[in-house]
């Protein structure tokens, strides 16, 4: 007897059927929720076992004088906001955070821009979509010490590959000093980082777009709405879920971008791209002061957050107005 | 109704079946210390490089048999032992005997994490002051360095006789060579200015010669080192490049023809012999004036003991620490990885077999630590001397201002 | 469309491809440079000197392996823990669902390093050190709340109507989502996947952290190895990352195959 044929006999029977009926219904609805629940426990185990612990303790370390002794006695003196005083009051600090702006929004721009395109490009089918789609994974794939020097050795201002090709196209006199001038160290590695950044985004869009029913673009092309105009009405906003898992996603570790900076220039020349992430690093394990070190990353995660939630704040606004 | 209690049931069991099942499957190996068990060490260091890795481990194997032990041996990545270290003491996982670079070891002994060797039979007979002074925290000897290595000037033979230069030994017969050197793609000198340790390490020799000292680098002495060093680069006789070379980017430009010129140290001997074509020499640093003296820095790496609260173990830690700086143990270590052994009275048997070494037996001698002046401090003064080589080499600021600057950094 | 568009598609495709891909032909080439020179390598290795492949595939192939288990177990352990939170922060919890998201969110802004420290400690308490399922579950931190947030923007859009109908019908939460949730985002569940694999193939930190001793070394430290504090030698690292791409390309060139088009039809609103 099915819950509908019982639910349906109940209601057309005589009142003292109804509370059995409503009993059912709560039921069900109880069972939802233990169901809901136990299909969220192993991820809420797994997120509050191994980020939860991490995570109260930088918040409290960056509370704390933390030096290397104390990751042998565990003593670790308050000094309250100290760290953050002194972290403002750095001159690396307000460099690192302004290099971290435009690093975050260049790399973003130019990842979520040319992985798009791509996308939308390799949508269409052609002999040797698949394999070639994948192979341009590559980039993204590569451990980082060895894309980092691969790409040092690419920007070397004198024997540099890119360099010699430039030379040999006229394009330029003498060796253009990617990686050693302080006004173009920065661009070089958001360079780097949104050609390690491509695959990913193009990996995701192109994952979205199938998503995107080939008839609605039939239809669209029947009115003469094609190219530019499709992308326009049908591929952006049917894209809107995906765009902002990508950007958002994006953001968040494009902040946190440490080992590329690391490999390419160290954060220099005289701290050019040294962000938010490096700074910490150095702070921590150069200079041994994990409490400064761990001030700056809150600060990293407190941006990310931000903008995270006032991001998904406004789509989810938008999103109603539609 | 029975069916869904049953499913829902067993949907529990099954989750939690599987989170217990996952954190209990833990299988062998765990943590880095063989628990009891007073014959098997475990030798934590950063030699992963050939040929230092096969020597290293020939040498605790020698030690070991000969004590009767077993070696655990774990090599990390040389970027990565401080981390490890700090991840190993959090967990009171330190090894037994665990090799630390020699700047390093004020910090890990401030910290708690080390045994004093006077603790233990180690004989330290023979050893050069600046040495043990670098091995030492607050007056007590934490680490053992069976070798050492300091800076020398390589030079490229053939390219010197093209250009009718001699070795300069003065700041000024060096800006004169380099200039004659450079041109055509090619470079006089080449030196490591990156925005790391390895940039101020390199810095040292210029900055001590020059009566400077890596406390305070607001001072003429010091300013005038840098102001060496950024002359050279801005009048084109080292490339812009050396602000984000590592000593191992300077020796392939070397080793590739581009700089006339190095400043780098005796490791990259094996490297420059294997070189087709390459005829080197090796003088050294030039100092400010005729007559000064070179005040090069001691590099290398020390052997510790670390405090596992293991006495039996730690016992035999330092004997092995004790074997890897006997007299045997190394002139095996230096003929290998090309260093200075630290028993001055080695210094000519190594000498005899690789006449390259001359110069930098000589050299260390008068070498002076990294940390002996300011210990544990050492890292502020580090980061602030690479801050201001790095604004000046740029052209951001002018060495003064660089200088002044990067001293007010905290 | 046609053959002639098709053709140039191709073409171009294989021009993007290869100035994409320029630095990676720089890899192949530089492990093939005798002496791992780096600085005057040519532009093509004429000479070509395979002694940095004889040392990878010697010293390497182990280390492969395990990359691959440690890589497929976190695939699994990924799907089989975000899935069925995605759904239900999806279909049961959709009002919650912002609030919840941000909570994952949150765990990606964490410093890898934060999390590695504190898991050290609790890894060495516990014997998961030097072990692959250690390695699994640590490496899944980035699969596991990549998947949620994946899933989750998926499973949002799936069809109410098919879901809260087989409920009707009688189906528990569990059937529904086995029998009808977890085929229609095929394309999700393998990207997501895809992407746990790649993070924990790729993943160094972990692996560096988690291990005192040479049994269990995934390739990314493999190759580390090879970076010693002074003198570098460039072919057998650039040999292991080569070697280490293939089983990654391989896995690509099948996995794309099951993106299909249109499976999912009408699934996102």
């Amino acid at each position: 007897m099915t819950l509908q044929a019982a639910q349906g006999g109940a209601v057309s029977a005589a009142p003292p059927s109804r509370i059995p009926d409503r009993r059912r219904v709560l039921t069900m609805r109880r069972r939802t929720w233990i169901a809901s629940a136990l299909f969220l426990l192993p991820a809420v185990a797994y997120i509050v076992l191994f980020f939860g612990a991490p995570i109260v303790k930088n918040l409290t370390m960056g509370f704390q004088d933390y030096t290397t002794a104390t990751f042998y006695n565990g003593e670790a003196p308050w000094v309250g906001f100290q760290n953050y005083v002194d972290m403002f009051e750095s001159p690396v600090f307000s460099i690192a955070l302004s290099n971290t702006f435009v690093f975050t929004i260049a790399s973003i721009a130019g990842q979520f821009v040319i992985g798009l395109a791509f996308a939308v490009f390799f949508r269409r089918r052609f002999p040797l979509a698949g394999p070639i789609r994948a192979l341009m994974l590559l980039p993204w794939l590569l451990p980082l010490i060895v894309t980092g020097a691969i790409w040092k050795w690419l920007l070397d201002k004198d024997s540099g590959a890119i360099n010699r090709i430039l030379e040999a196209l006229h394009l330029t006199s003498t060796g253009i000093p990617w990686l050693d001038s302080p006004s173009l160290a920065l661009l070089s590695v958001i360079l780097v980082n949104i050609w390690i950044g491509i695959p990913f985004n193009l990996t995701i869009f192109y994952s979205g777009l199938q998503s995107i029913p080939d008839e609605l673009y039939e239809a669209a092309s029947l009115d003469g709405a094609t190219g530019w105009k499709a992308f326009r009405h049908i591929t952006w906003p049917m894209l809107r879920p995906v765009t902002n898992v990508v950007l958002v996603l994006g953001v968040v570790y494009t902040l946190k971008v440490l080992d590329i900076i690391l490999g390419l220039t160290n954060g220099g020349p005289a701290n050019a791209t040294q962000t938010l992430a490096t700074l910490s690093y150095n702070l921590s394990f150069t200079q041994f002061e994990f409490g400064q070190g761990a001030a700056v990353s809150n600060v990293l995660i407190l941006i990310s957050l931000l903008f995270a939630a006032v991001y998904l704040r406004l789509s989810r606004r938008s999103e109603a107005a539609e | 109704m029975k069916p869904r209690t049953t499913r829902v049931a067993w949907i529990a069991a099954a989750s939690a079946a599987a989170v217990l099942g996952l954190s209990a499957c833990s299988d062998g190996t765990g943590g880095g210390t063989a628990s009891g068990d007073a014959t098997t060490l475990v030798v934590q260091d950063y030699y992963g490089d050939e040929p230092q890795k096969t020597v290293i481990g020939d040498l605790l194997d020698g030690c070991a048999a000969d004590m009767g032990v077993t070696i655990q041996r774990n090599v990390v990545a040389a970027p990565s032992l401080v981390q490890k270290t700090l991840q190993q003491a959090s967990a009171h996982d330190l090894p037994d005997v665990l090799m630390v670079n020699n700047p390093d070891v004020q910090q890990f002994a401030q910290a708690g994490y080390l045994r004093p060797l006077e603790d233990f039979d180690i004989d330290t007979s023979g050893y050069p002051d600046g040495i043990l002074k670098a091995g030492s925290y607050d007056g007590t000897l934490y680490g053992l360095a069976p070798g050492v290595n300091t800076l020398a000037l390589f030079y490229n033979e053939d390219l010197l006789k093209a250009a009718g230069v001699t070795p300069p030994t003065t700041w000024d017969e060096l800006k004169a060579a380099s200039a004659a050197l450079s041109g055509d793609g090619k470079y006089g000198v080449a030196f490591s200015a990156v925005a790391t340790y390895e940039g101020s390490w390199q810095f040292m020799p210029f900055l001590w010669s020059n009566g400077g000292t890596e406390s305070d680098i607001d001072t003429p002495e010091a300013i005038g080192a840098l102001q060496l060093w950024t002359d050279l680069v801005q009048s084109g006789s080292a490339s812009q490049s050396v602000v984000n070379w590592s000593q191992a980017d300077v020796a392939d430009q070397f080793k590739a023809g581009k700089a006339a010129m190095m400043v780098n140290g005796p490791w990259q001997i094996p490297g420059l012999e294997a070189t087709d074509g390459l005829n080197y020499g090796i003088v050294q640093i030039p100092v400010p004036a005729a007559g000064d003296t070179l005040i090069d820095p001691l590099g290398g790496e020390m052997w510790t003991v670390p405090n596992t609260g293991d006495d039996a173990k730690e016992k035999k830690a330092a004997e092995l620490v004790a074997c890897l700086n006997s007299d045997k143990s190394q002139l095996q270590n230096a003929l290998a990885q090309n260093y200075v052994p630290a028993r001055s009275s080695l210094g000519t048997q190594v000498v005899a077999q690789v006449p390259q070494m001359q110069t930098f037996v000589d050299l260390v001698a008068n070498a002076r630590g990294l940390t002996a002046e300011l210990g544990p401090d050492y890292p502020g003064s580090a980061t602030r001397i690479y801050t201001a080589i790095q604004s000046a080499l740029t052209g951001s600021l002018p060495p003064a201002e660089a200088a002044a600057q990067a001293q007010a950094m905290k | 469309m046609s053959a002639r568009r098709r053709g140039i598609s191709t073409a171009l495709a294989i021009l993007i491809l290869i100035v994409l891909l320029f630095p990676v032909y720089w890899m192949v080439n530089t492990s093939l440079q005798p002496n791992g020179a780096t600085v005057t390598a040519q532009w093509f290795p004429f000479d070509p000197s395979f002694h940095g492949y004889e040392v990878a595939l010697a010293e390497q192939a182990g280390n492969i392996l395990t990359s691959v288990l440690v890589a497929s177990g976190s695939v699994v352990l990924t799907l089989f823990v975000a899935a069925p939170a995605a759904y239900a922060i999806a279909q049961a919890l959709p009002r919650r669902s912002g609030p919840l998201m941000l909570v994952v969110l949150v765990t990606q802004m964490i410093p890898g390093i934060v999390v590695a420290n504190a898991l050290y400690v609790w890894y060495s308490d516990l014997g998961l050190l030097n072990t692959i399922p250690g390695l699994i579950l640590a490496d899944s931190t980035a699969g596991i709340p990549f998947a949620i947030i994946i899933l989750q923007a998926f499973m949002a859009g799936l069809p109410v109507g098919v879901l809260e109908a087989a409920r009707m019908d009688g189906a528990g939460q569990l059937r529904v989502f086995l029998s009808i949730a977890v085929p229609m985002s095929r394309n999700a569940l393998i990207t997501s996947g895809l992407f746990a694999f790649l993070f924990s193939w790729s993943d160094f930190l972990f692996a560096l952290t988690l291990t005192t001793s040479p049994d269990v070394r995934p390739v990314t430290l493999g190759i580390y190895s090879y970076l010693g504090a002074y003198v570098n030698d460039w072919s057998p690292v650039m040999a292991t990352s080569v070697l280490a791409s293939l089983p990654a390309v391989v896995l690509l060139l099948v996995a794309q195959k099951y993106i299909a088009a249109g499976t999912t039809a009408g699934a996102v609103k």
